[in-house]
């Protein structure tokens, strides 16, 4: 477990070729290293220090900065209950409990079986549907403990795994850019002519400048025109 | 007649308790914060005080203390936490029990006895060191072969009769303020002019 | 509106507490202030290094127009109107908070803390901050300490997260090796897992740390602040002459500090020039002078061993006898030798440098640089010499400096890529034995050729660099001690060609250039002048030039030199051709000047103690050819002697007399003989202390040798054999910390060589050349050129010396599996 498998590889090197400098993958890259094992391993790590040509050091820097990225096995399902004050009052905290109780673990914990985790979070930034958790990051609002205990029966007999994939896939459609719709893969600072998005806008706003200018100068007339309506008057 | 006056003190004087005591062969009590000898405390479980941190050496206004610290050893510390003190040494022929040593230790590690009757034939035997200073395994100073020990003067060497123990500040009176030390236990907080009672016993309120 | 403009202005007028205070513009609030004598207190800031702003322990009330407010005023450049207040209500609550909050989850385990006493955490708490805390809290708890390095320790908890460390590592010194991890409250400064903290700088992190979240091993629990005393002195671990303050504690020094010198070395120390002083405290140092009775080096008293040493130089021969080192001594002791050797016993072989260094007319010769010279914002520095990082720590941190932030372009000239190398323009890497030819390309009018196995686009495009508007300084010196120095020296003499060149020599071994300008070279005189030219007026001056190192080697290992007097010169570990030293040492009547037993000195007949820098007062010539003083902070173990008081009597009991009883009377002598040194005295050093004075003057050059280029063999490699920070040299084997550092000899090939080879890493491998063949672990480095076989000098498990023969343009070897 570990370092990028090649067909991964592969794929870190497109990414990488994404951005002006190597540097700028790190995150992306991070993602794929837990998409892979479901965590980050420092193997992966130190294989995104070799690619992006930084040191081991700064890429677990970056890695540990984010609650997203998982540097210990977590399970198939990592389960987010938030606590925060709207969640606490609308039964937050009891949502945790039942969860404790249900799976047997404490919050941070991972059940034997390896499929759930469960964390007590901060805001998850849906105050109005509280209580609510998020399942991978897959939110279930205004919801109570019964409901918590189909949802993890459903998730179980693999009845949500449309909706939600294994800890660690951000989205199974992959993005990716059309090689005319590259943003020029420079760093900026190398760059002498102006950016491929900016050559593509140019006729816009080659367009858009005559416009402007169409306008100004039929402006300019009327101003013209009016002054020497007023010079002929003051005459 | 004013001559008879002076008999009349003389005379009264003759049947009053001696000031004069026969020292040596007998001692006054000494007071309970007396500046006598060093010694160097241990905790209740036997672990050194002293963390080598030379606070001592450096407020000592006669240069008398020689301290040097060093990482406790694995699996066989000296003293709680990384550091102990490895050297300590005290010069008597300089020291002036001032008792600035005692008022910087952070730890209650140096206090002094009671002890002021000690004499060397040589300079070496005048520097204590450690292994001198050290209480013994009962928490007690040691009774070195050439000093004159009386009872009660190895007693009352603790931490909490410093000037600037917490002892000393009204808001504390009433709590303890200090660790415990071998021999000792923790000792009772002494008992301020605000409480009625009158002062406990402390010479043995906390000894186990 | 304004009569000036704003790029001419000198200065801006800020108001600090009420008073106007002129400024420069551009200039940080916070260094205004200090400058017009208020301080501001502060935990992150650092001049050395760009604000962040992390601590916010600098928060003063700025007037920039809008209405006073708290601002951090280590990130506001100064502009004309400021107006600051330090010293109002909102100010002083303001840093009252914030040291509240630092101390919340700071341990305050102050007395076992080694920054205990000189810690800016507690000082500025004294004067800034709240008496007590309302935290009742818990604190963090983290495994303390951890060793983050070889030398340095890391407490987790004590650190308040000002940056300090990972800004150094990563802007500084280049090696990003600890890093923030974490976040929030969990926010801690740590190596990746099992990579630590192996930078040739990391010991800077400790000095720069406010708090004792960074320790150094060498002096954990060693002492506390208020028992050590302290004297500033200079550096002798490398030619750059790095001001430093040493620290003692009863008699024993204890550690090294950096001190900032605007010229030198900023405040920084490689890892080398700050615990390498380990070795002068070492039970290993020689305390008395022994002599050669039976077969053992037997103590015997001073008198007898200068007594007999001084019959020994007396009885022989001055063409038969020769002096080898010198680079350790001080000035004024190189002075006393030289005069010795040159004024009393009449020899001129006297060679400072051991074979590895380059022809001292040409140093003494070619136009000089100075550090803040070839770092000047814009120019060209091509690096024709050692790896920088390697050899000369502080000099390295300055040339990166220019380049990533003063717009310095680098050029490359070396057998392969240093560590200067990622932040070089242009890499051209000539094959060793070919770097002359190289040189003379890049100087051609011609259309430019392949050269040297470099391709004619590179040297076009390092010619345009070199064209350019800045000034272009050379950095030079000997890359690999397998190539021969005449054709280093050629290619130099090639590049004095380029309109205002100037060099900076990249000699490394510690007071090498102040034996040069003391006339420890064969042929020379005090103060940059020859036998011809010098005006020293001694009895015994010798007429012709005498041997250099290797000939006086050759000529002992003939049988037609009798008396070798090593100044603390250790020629089998450090002379590249290690055979011929062994055979000379050998055969010669052999006296050594050291603090250590060494390899060479088995074969001394006599050894006499010297005193350590550190021990003895004297001055000290870096590479720029400064001269800096150098304090005694110690004294020296048993009876051992500063030199050039062994020199003196050595001098007496040859029959001569010195005529030097005190340094100033050396002094006197060398103001006598060397225009170069004038108004250089202990006064005038003492009035300098931190800057020095940089000795001016310079002999003719000499011409070029016209070396013909090493002969190609197209199965062969050429050899490398360069010089590492850490390797066995005595020094470092002396110091405990330092002495398992040294990486150990492995040979370094290029990926596409090594994969022809079809072996494992680190498998055995046999390199042969024409004089000897040894057998040493192969590895891939993408650092190498093809064709080019690398191998670090003097590591102390295998011997590459038998390698290489002295005077050989380049040293050809095979490479052959172990097995065959």
């Amino acid at each position: 477990m570990a370092r990028f498998t090649p067909d991964n590889l592969e794929l870190a090197h497109e990414i990488i070729s994404r951005y002006p400098r190597k540097k700028s993958a790190v995150i992306p890259l991070l993602h794929l290293g837990q998409e892979q094992d479901g965590y980050v391993t420092n193997e992966a790590m130190e294989h995104i220090a070799e690619l992006t040509e930084v040191t081991a050091a700064e890429v677990i820097g970056t890695c540990t900065f984010y609650e997203m990225f998982k540097t210990h096995p977590v399970g198939k399902y990592v389960i987010n209950v938030c606590t925060n004050i709207s969640c606490q009052l609308n039964g937050g905290e009891e949502l945790l409990e039942h969860l404790e109780e249900t799976l047997d673990i404490r919050s941070g914990g991972t059940t034997a079986d390896g499929m759930f985790t469960i964390e007590d979070y901060e805001c998850l930034a849906a105050c109005t549907e509280a209580p609510c958790m998020q399942v991978n990051y897959r939110y279930f609002h205004r919801i109570s403990n019964d409901e918590v205990d189909g949802v993890l029966s459903d998730i179980r007999s693999g009845k949500l795994a449309d909706t939600i994939p294994e800890h660690g896939v951000l989205q199974r459609v992959r993005q990716t850019i059309p090689a005319g719709k590259l943003a020029g893969i420079a760093p900026p600072e190398t760059v002498v002519d102006a950016p491929v998005w900016m050559a593509r806008n140019e006729p816009i706003l080659a367009a858009r400048a005559a416009a402007k200018a169409a306008e100004e100068a039929a402006a300019a007339n009327k101003a013209t025109e009016a002054t020497e309506a007023n010079e002929k008057g003051d005459a | 007649m004013g001559y008879l006056q002076g008999f009349a003190v003389t005379f009264k004087k003759l049947t009053e308790d001696r000031v004069t005591t026969e020292y040596p062969e007998q001692k006054r009590p000494k007071a309970d914060r007396l500046h006598g000898r060093h010694v160097l405390n241990r905790y209740e479980d036997g672990m050194e005080k002293c963390i080598g941190c030379e606070l001592c050496a450096g407020v000592c206004p006669a240069n008398c203390i020689y301290v040097r610290g060093k990482d406790n050893p694995d699996g066989d510390p000296v003293s709680p936490g990384e550091r102990y003190g490895f050297i300590y040494e005290i010069n008597y022929l300089r020291c002036i029990h001032c008792d600035m040593c005692v008022e910087a230790c952070p730890t209650e590690a140096i206090t002094e006895s009671k002890l002021f009757e000690f004499s060397f034939t040589n300079r070496a035997d005048a520097i204590y060191t450690k292994n001198e200073l050290l209480v013994d395994d009962d928490g007690m100073p040691q009774h070195l072969p050439w000093e004159d020990w009386r009872p009660g003067e190895d007693e009352m060497t603790s931490g909490w009769m410093r000037a600037t123990a917490s002892s000393g500040n009204a808001a504390y009176e009433g709590k303890v303020a200090w660790s415990g030390e071998l021999g000792y236990g923790v000792r009772a907080p002494e008992i301020g002019q605000s409480q009625d009672a009158p002062p406990a016993d402390t010479s043995d309120s906390g000894a186990h | 509106m304004t009569d000036t403009q704003p790029e001419t202005e000198a200065s801006v007028t800020i108001v600090v507490d009420g008073q106007e205070v002129a400024a420069r513009p551009g200039e940080l609030l916070i260094d205004a202030c200090e400058r017009a004598g208020t301080y501001i207190p502060r935990f992150c800031y650092h001049e050395r290094m760009k604000p962040v702003g992390m601590c916010r322990m600098c928060l003063v009330e700025v007037d920039t127009g809008r209405g006073m407010g708290l601002q951090p005023s280590c990130m506001i450049p100064v502009a004309e109107g400021m107006t600051v207040d330090t010293q109002s209500e909102i100010t002083k609550k303001a840093q009252d908070g914030i040291l509240e909050f630092l101390l919340i989850n700071h341990p305050l385990d102050c007395p076992v803390c080694d920054k205990g006493g000189e810690c800016p955490l507690q000082d500025q708490t004294m004067a800034y901050g709240p008496g007590e805390s309302r935290f009742v809290e818990e604190k963090r708890h983290y495994e303390k300490p951890i060793p983050i390095s070889d030398t340095v320790f890391l407490d987790r908890e004590r650190c308040i997260l000002c940056d300090r460390c990972t800004r150094f590592a990563k802007e500084v010194a280049g090696d990003p090796l600890i890093h923030f991890q974490g976040r929030g409250n969990q926010t801690e400064v740590n190596t990746f897992p099992d990579e630590p903290f192996s930078s040739y700088f990391s010991g800077n992190t400790v000095q720069i740390c406010p708090v004792g979240a960074l320790t150094a091993k060498p002096y954990r629990f060693k002492a506390r602040p208020w028992d050590l005393e302290e004297t500033e002195s200079t550096s002798v671990a490398d030619a750059v002459g790095s001001r430093i303050t040493v620290q003692s504690s009863r008699n024993q020094v204890l550690r090294y500090m950096g001190v900032d010198s605007d010229p030198v070395n900023w405040g920084w120390l490689s890892d080398k020039e700050r615990f390498s002083f380990e070795a002068f405290n070492s039970d290993e140092r020689i305390t008395e002078p022994m002599a050669r009775s039976g077969g053992d080096l037997e103590p015997v008293s001073w008198g007898a061993a200068i007594a007999a040493v001084g019959d020994a130089l007396k009885n022989t021969d001055p063409s038969r006898l020769g002096i080898i080192g010198g680079a350790r001594l001080t000035n004024e002791s190189q002075f006393a030798f030289t005069k010795l050797a040159k004024g009393v016993l009449g020899t001129d072989n006297v060679d400072a440098q051991l074979g590895d260094g380059l022809p001292a007319e040409l140093v003494l010769g070619l136009p000089r640089a100075t550090i803040d010279q070839a770092c000047a914002p814009g120019g060209t520095i091509i690096l024709m010499g050692p790896d920088p990082k390697e050899t000369l720590g502080a000099l390295f941190l300055r040339l990166k400096h220019a380049a990533v932030e003063d717009g310095a372009t680098i050029i490359e000239v070396t057998p392969h890529r240093t560590g200067l190398g990622q932040y070089a323009a242009h890499h051209l890497h000539p094959l060793p034995g070919e770097t002359a030819a190289l040189a003379a390309a890049l100087v051609a009018e011609t259309p430019a050729l392949d050269t040297a196995g470099v391709s004619a686009d590179a040297i076009t495009a390092a010619r345009a660099a070199i064209a350019g508007d800045g000034p272009v300084t050379v950095i030079l010196g000997r890359a690999s001690v397998a190539e021969s120095a005449a054709v280093i020296a050629d290619a130099a003499l090639s590049l004095t060609s380029i309109p205002g060149v100037r060099f900076l020599s990249a000699l490394s071994r510690s007071n090498v250039h102040g034996a040069l300008d003391m006339g420890m070279s064969p042929g020379l005189l005090p103060g940059r002048s020859t036998l011809a030219s010098g005006t020293a007026n001694w009895p015994n001056t010798p007429s012709t030039a005498g041997m250099s190192t290797a000939q006086m080697l050759q000529a002992a290992a003939d049988g037609s030199l009798d008396t070798i007097l090593l100044l603390g010169a250790d020629p089998i570990s450090d002379f590249p051709d290690t055979d011929l030293a062994e055979r000379a040492l050998a055969n010669a009547t052999v006296i050594a000047v050291d603090l250590f037993e060494t390899a060479s000195t088995d074969h001394a007949d006599a050894i006499l103690p010297a005193a350590a820098p550190q021990e003895a007062d004297g001055s000290f010539t870096n590479l720029e050819g400064r001269v800096t003083k150098i304090s005694r902070k110690v004294t020296p173990p048993g009876t051992a002697r500063p030199d050039w008081i062994i020199a003196a009597e050595l001098a007496m009991a040859a029959g001569g007399d010195l005529g030097i009883e005190s340094l100033d009377d050396v002094w006197a002598q060398i103001a006598a003989v060397s225009p170069a040194h004038a108004g250089i005295d202990t006064a005038s050093l003492d009035a300098n202390q931190r800057d020095g004075v940089v000795v001016e003057g310079t002999l003719d050059l000499p011409a070029a040798s016209g070396v013909s280029p090493a002969v190609a063999d197209a199965y062969a490699y050429r050899l490398v054999v360069s010089r590492r920070m850490y390797d066995a040299g005595t020094i470092l084997a002396n110091s405990p910390s330092s002495a398992h550092l040294a990486s150990g000899t492995a040979l370094h090939l290029h990926p596409v060589d090594f994969d022809a080879l079809g072996l494992d890493r680190g498998a055995e491998v046999t390199v042969s050349s024409a004089t000897g063949s040894v057998s040493l672990p192969v590895e891939p480095s993408g650092d190498v050129p093809r064709g080019v076989a690398a191998v670090p000098a003097n590591q102390g498990d295998i011997v590459v010396g038998t390698l290489i023969a002295v005077g050989d343009v380049a040293t050809n070897v095979r490479v052959e599996r172990g097995d065959s």
